[in-house]
């Protein structure tokens, strides 16, 4: 039974990040909408953190948020989502735990 | 069977509202018999330190919230070791009984509750 | 699937406008929407009393017509409403204020509807903070 974790603060700002990392279990999904998109940014420390998480878990981003912010994801393996992809994520995972 | 809850609680006590509203869901599920367990978090691990005197700034103690959660039938209370470890809390007594959790305990919970609810 | 969608940001937050675009897809791919809760600075959304730039999207208001026009279970947390200044009529009468400022379409009401929602769904999402 797999959770999907949404993030919306940037990583320099809280430690959603670090603390999710923490408490991931295999299989788990992360979503990256508002600011913490930047933590996706080639380069940063997040995304070289991210570089070294489980391969079991995925990653993905809304996609408006990565263009509104310029944001070069490339290094990493994230699937960008419209908003009918994010409601499909949240039934295909078991549960969702949105990080406020 | 009735769908579980957990609750990550992550703001400091004195920080804002953020806190006791979390807290309110927790005894909204005990009035009504719903099985809810909380994990103190991040900064939420300081809601339980003792000693502390929130009258200095004419604010309400929480700490009276949080001794009403069993209560309220609110028994399952967590708080993350690291958190408390990383604020040089590890060796503090706790103002609540509440079970200390490694990260793999903490992902063993999450996967435990039908819904998590992190504010 | 049943989804409780739970909107803790006020409308100025790009979290609600996210809320709102997430729950327009929600109903869009045949899925159905228990109740919308809206608790902590989210109970500012149901404010009839926004002021919004025309050249800005009126967040609030799309929310409301939202909720009316799929006929949807808003509630406004009347704890948290309160102490943010969002009253509705009996509440305004109650503490004698000045303003009945809860948008239609919004019912206050207390935590136990966010329990009786998760009870009766399948997945539970939160849109707060920034």
């Amino acid at each position: 039974m797999t959770t999907l974790h949404i993030l919306n603060a940037a990583p320099t700002q809280t430690s959603q990040l670090s603390s999710c990392l923490r408490v991931l279990s295999a299989g788990d999904g992360i979503v990256f909408c508002g600011e913490a998109v930047q933590a996706l940014r080639a380069g940063s420390l997040a995304a070289q953190q991210l570089q070294g998480i489980d391969p079991s878990c995925k990653l993905y981003a809304l996609e408006e948020d990565v263009l509104a912010r310029a944001i070069d994801a490339e290094a990493l393996p994230v699937t960008l989502l419209d908003y009918p992809a994010f409601v499909a994520l949240c039934v295909a995972y078991s549960r969702v735990n949105s990080w406020t | 069977m009735a769908k579980s809850v957990l609750l990550i609680s992550r703001q400091a006590p004195w920080a804002g509202i953020g806190a006791a509203e979390a807290l309110d869901i927790a005894l909204a599920a005990g009035a009504f018999d719903l099985p809810l367990s909380i994990l103190f978090m991040d900064d939420g691990v300081l809601q339980l330190l003792d000693q502390q005197q929130p009258q200095a700034l004419e604010q309400k103690d929480l700490s009276a919230n949080l001794q009403a959660l069993p209560m309220f039938g609110i028994e399952q209370l967590y708080v993350a070791q690291h958190c408390l470890t990383v604020r040089g809390l590890a060796d503090n007594p706790l103002a609540l009984t509440a079970e200390r959790v490694d990260d793999q305990r903490i992902q063993q919970l999450i996967r435990q509750h039908d819904y998590v609810m992190t504010l | 699937m049943k989804f409780v969608i739970n909107v803790l940001s006020s409308s100025n937050a790009p979290a609600t406008r996210r809320a709102l675009r997430f729950a327009q897809a929600v109903l869009a791919a045949g899925h159905e929407i228990v109740r919308v809760f809206f608790y902590q600075d989210g109970v500012l959304t149901a404010s009839n009393n926004l002021v919004v730039a025309q050249d800005q999207q009126d967040i609030a208001k799309q929310w409301q017509a939202f909720i009316t026009e799929n006929k949807l279970d808003a509630v406004v947390c009347i704890a948290a409403a309160l102490r943010r200044g969002v009253l509705d009529q009996a509440e305004a009468q109650r503490y004698q204020r000045e303003a009945v400022n809860l948008a239609d379409g919004y019912q206050l009401s207390g935590l136990g509807q966010l329990h009786d929602a998760l009870q009766q769904a399948d997945r539970c999402i939160s849109f707060g903070g920034e």
